[in-house]
C-alpha cells in the first residue's frame, strides 16, 4: 500500500512534468479512490513536479510553453482533489498582491510569477494588466497583504512602481515589494526602494520566500481563469 | 571636441554593404517612437497618420543625422492589418487589445496582407515615402516589420499561441504561413516605395521558446523572408530582443545578414556567430538611455565598441532594443557623439 501511495504520487509529479493534463486528471482521480490524502497528493505529487518544472526552467531545459502547459495540467489535478480537501482557513499563508503596472499589457512574466507563488505556498490576489497605481494601494491596504509584485516589460512604464512604492509609504502600507520585467535591474530596483528584485520566474520564488521568515505551506489552492480554456484537451507531448 | 562626420549615413551604409572603405562604423540607435519627440507630438498622434510619421522622423534624422531612420510603432502592425484590434494610449506605443483568432473558426478570417489598404500599412507607406522624398538622398528609410511569429502571436494572442506550439502545431502552421505571406506582401510594398524593410522577431527571444521550437516554428519561415529580401539585392537585418544567447545560432542559419541582439555578452555573440553575421547593439535602454547620464552612455558605447568592433562580419553601435520615448535629449547626443568618436576608424578608444 505505501509503495503505491508513492507510485501514485510520482506519477502525478510525472503528469505535471509531462504537461499531461489527462493523465494529471486520471491519477487524481485515483488518489481519491485510493483514498490517499489529497492534500498530501498536492503537496507531494503535483507541486512537487512543479518545483521541478521550475527547476528545468532555472536549468534552460523548460521555457514559457512548458510552464504554462505544466500549470495547466498541475490546476487540472488541484480540480479534481479540490472538493476532498478540508475547508479550513488560509490563515497561514502569506499574501501576495501582484499586477502588470498601468499602461503596460504584457502579462505573461506576471502570469508565470503568479502560478510559482501560488505552488510556493503564497495566497495570490491578482489584479490583471494595465492595473491602475491606486488599485495596488487599496487591495494591498484592504488584504494587509505581505507582499505587493509588481511586472512591467516596458521602460515607459517601469517608472509607475515607483509611484506605487510611494504610494503605499503614504499610505502607510508596510507590504514588501518586489519588482520584476524586462527593463528592470537590480540597481533600478533599489533605487526606487523595492524591497526584492527577481530577475526571473525560478527567482522570483525564492526572492519572495527570503522575504518572510517562515511561509507556511498552503491548504487551499486557487485555479486561475486562464486555465479552463485548456481543460480536458488531453494531453501533449 | 566634437567629431564631425565625412560621409553621409547613405554613403557610409553604401560602402559597408559594397565592402570599400568607410570613416567609421555605423551609429544606429533604435530611433523608433522616440522620432515623435522631434516635433513634440504624442506617439498617438505621430503613428496613426503617415504625414506625422514622415515629418517627425525627417524632423528628428536633421536634428541627429543618425545613420538609419526606422519607420515604426509597433510590431503588432501586421497584425493589425490583419485584423488584430489595438489599443492606442495617449503617449506610449500601440499594444494588442483582441487578437483575431479567437478560435479555430477564425482562423477563416485569415489572408494576406493588401499594403496600401489594410489598417495602418498606408501610414507606415506615407511615412515612407516622405522622409525618402525628404531625406532619401542621405540616410535610408528602414521600415520595420513583425516578423511571421511575432506577427502570429499578436493574432492568436501570445500565451494561447506559445502553447500551441504543442498542443495545436497545424494552426501555428497555418498562421505561420499566412502571415509569413503577408511580411512578403509589406516588403514588396516598401521597397516599391523607397524603403529597407528589416524585420523583428521578439516573441522568438530565448527569454520565451526554445532552441528546438525556434528551429521548428520559426526559423523555416524566416529563411523564406530573407531570401524575399536578397531577391531586391537588400541586406536582410534580424532584430531580437532579451536573452538570445540560447537562439543566436538559429538566427545566424536564418539568412539574415545583421543581427539585433538586446540581452547577450557581444563578446559570446561574436564568439558565437561573428564569423557568419555583422552584429548590431546593444547599450541598454533602459539602464542607459532612459536612466543613465551622457557619462554613463558614454562608458557603455565605448565598451560595446571595445568588445565588438573587430567583429569578422562586422558591427554596427546600437541600442538593444527601442531608445525610450523618455529618453533625453543630452542622452541621445551623448550616444551618438559617442558613438561617432570611438567608431572613428581605425578604432582609437582613446
Amino acid at each position: 500500500m505505501q509503495a503505491d501511495k508513492q507510485d501514485i504520487l510520482n506519477r502525478l509529479a510525472q503528469a505535471v512534468i509531462n504537461m499531461d493534463i489527462t493523465r494529471a486528471n486520471e491519477i487524481a482521480a485515483e488518489v481519491i479512490r485510493c483514498k490517499i490524502d489529497p492534500y498530501e497528493a498536492i503537496m507531494d505529487g503535483l507541486a512537487k513536479g512543479m518545483d521541478k518544472v521550475n527547476e528545468l526552467f532555472e536549468n534552460e531545459e523548460y521555457f514559457v510553453p512548458e510552464i504554462l502547459l505544466c500549470a495547466d495540467a498541475m490546476y487540472a489535478g488541484i480540480e479534481v482533489l479540490r472538493p476532498y480537501l478540508p475547508k479550513e482557513g488560509t490563515w497561514n499563508k502569506k499574501k501576495v498582491v501582484i499586477g502588470v503596472v498601468k499602461g503596460d499589457t504584457h502579462d505573461i512574466g506576471k502570469n508565470l510569477v503568479k502560478i510559482m507563488l501560488d505552488n510556493a505556498g503564497f495566497e495570490m490576489h491578482d489584479l490583471g494588466r494595465n492595473v491602475p497605481y491606486a488599485k495596488f494601494i487599496d487591495t494591498a491596504g484592504e488584504l494587509k497583504a505581505d507582499l505587493v509584485c509588481l511586472s512591467t516589460l516596458m521602460t515607459t512604464t517601469m517608472d509607475g512602481m515607483q509611484v506605487v512604492i510611494e504610494d503605499l509609504k503614504k499610505a502607510g502600507i508596510t507590504s514588501s515589494v518586489m519588482v520584476g520585467g524586462g527593463p528592470i535591474s537590480p540597481g533600478f530596483a533599489k533605487n526606487i526602494g523595492a524591497d526584492g528584485y527577481a530577475k526571473n520566474v525560478a527567482v522570483a520564488v525564492k526572492v519572495a520566500k527570503s522575504l518572510f521568515q517562515d511561509v507556511h505551506l498552503p491548504l487551499t489552492f486557487k485555479t486561475p481563469e486562464f486555465v479552463s480554456v485548456r481543460k480536458n484537451r488531453g494531453g501533449v507531448r | 571636441m566634437t567629431y564631425t562626420d565625412e560621409m553621409t549615413p547613405k554613403e557610409r551604409m553604401q560602402a559597408i554593404l559594397q565592402g570599400k572603405e568607410v570613416d567609421r562604423l555605423l551609429v544606429s540607435p533604435l530611433i523608433l517612437n522616440f522620432a515623435s519627440r522631434s516635433l513634440n507630438m504624442t506617439v498617438r498622434e505621430f503613428c496613426t497618420s503617415g504625414k506625422n510619421m514622415g515629418n517627425a522622423n525627417i524632423a528628428c534624422f536633421k536634428q541627429y543625422r543618425h545613420d538609419i531612420v526606422y519607420i515604426f510603432s509597433t510590431t503588432s502592425t501586421l497584425a493589425e492589418a490583419m485584423g488584430t484590434k489595438i489599443h492606442f494610449p495617449e503617449d506610449d506605443a500601440p499594444q494588442v487589445e483582441t487578437p483575431l483568432i479567437q478560435t479555430r473558426e477564425d482562423l477563416q478570417k485569415l489572408k494576406p496582407v493588401n499594403p496600401e489598404k489594410d489598417g495602418r500599412l498606408p501610414v507606415y507607406l506615407e511615412a515612407v515615402k516622405r522622409c525618402v522624398d525628404a531625406i532619401g538622398n542621405d540616410v535610408f528609410i528602414v521600415p520595420v516589420i513583425g516578423a511571421p511569429f511575432t506577427t502570429s502571436a499578436a493574432l492568436r494572442g501570445t500565451e494561447k499561441f506559445i502553447k500551441e506550439l504543442y498542443t495545436d502545431p497545424e494552426l501555428v502552421h497555418t498562421l505561420m504561413k499566412v502571415t509569413t505571406q503577408s511580411v512578403k506582401n509589406l516588403i514588396d510594398a516598401y521597397v516599391k516605395a523607397g524603403g529597407v524593410p528589416v524585420t523583428v522577431e521578439p516573441v522568438a527571444t530565448g527569454s520565451m521558446i526554445s532552441e528546438r521550437h525556434f528551429r521548428e516554428f520559426v526559423l523555416p519561415y524566416l529563411k523564406e523572408v530573407y531570401s524575399h529580401i536578397h531577391s531586391y539585392n537588400l541586406p536582410g537585418v534580424l532584430h531580437i530582443c532579451g536573452k538570445t544567447k540560447r537562439v543566436i545560432k538559429c538566427m545566424a542559419e536564418s539568412g539574415a545578414d545583421i543581427l539585433s541582439i538586446d540581452n547577450i555578452d557581444l563578446l559570446e555573440a561574436k564568439e558565437l556567430v561573428g564569423e557568419k553575421v555583422c552584429l548590431m547593439g546593444n547599450v541598454s535602454p533602459a539602464d542607459g538611455m532612459l536612466k543613465g547620464n551622457p557619462e554613463v552612455i558614454t562608458a557603455m558605447v565605448r565598451e560595446c565598441i571595445a568588445k565588438a568592433s573587430d567583429n569578422p562580419k562586422g558591427y554596427v553601435v546600437a541600442t538593444g532594443c527601442e531608445v525610450p520615448i523618455k529618453t533625453s535629449h543630452e542622452n541621445m547626443v551623448a550616444f551618438l557623439g559617442a558613438g561617432r568618436r570611438f567608431a572613428q576608424l581605425p578604432i582609437n578608444l582613446n
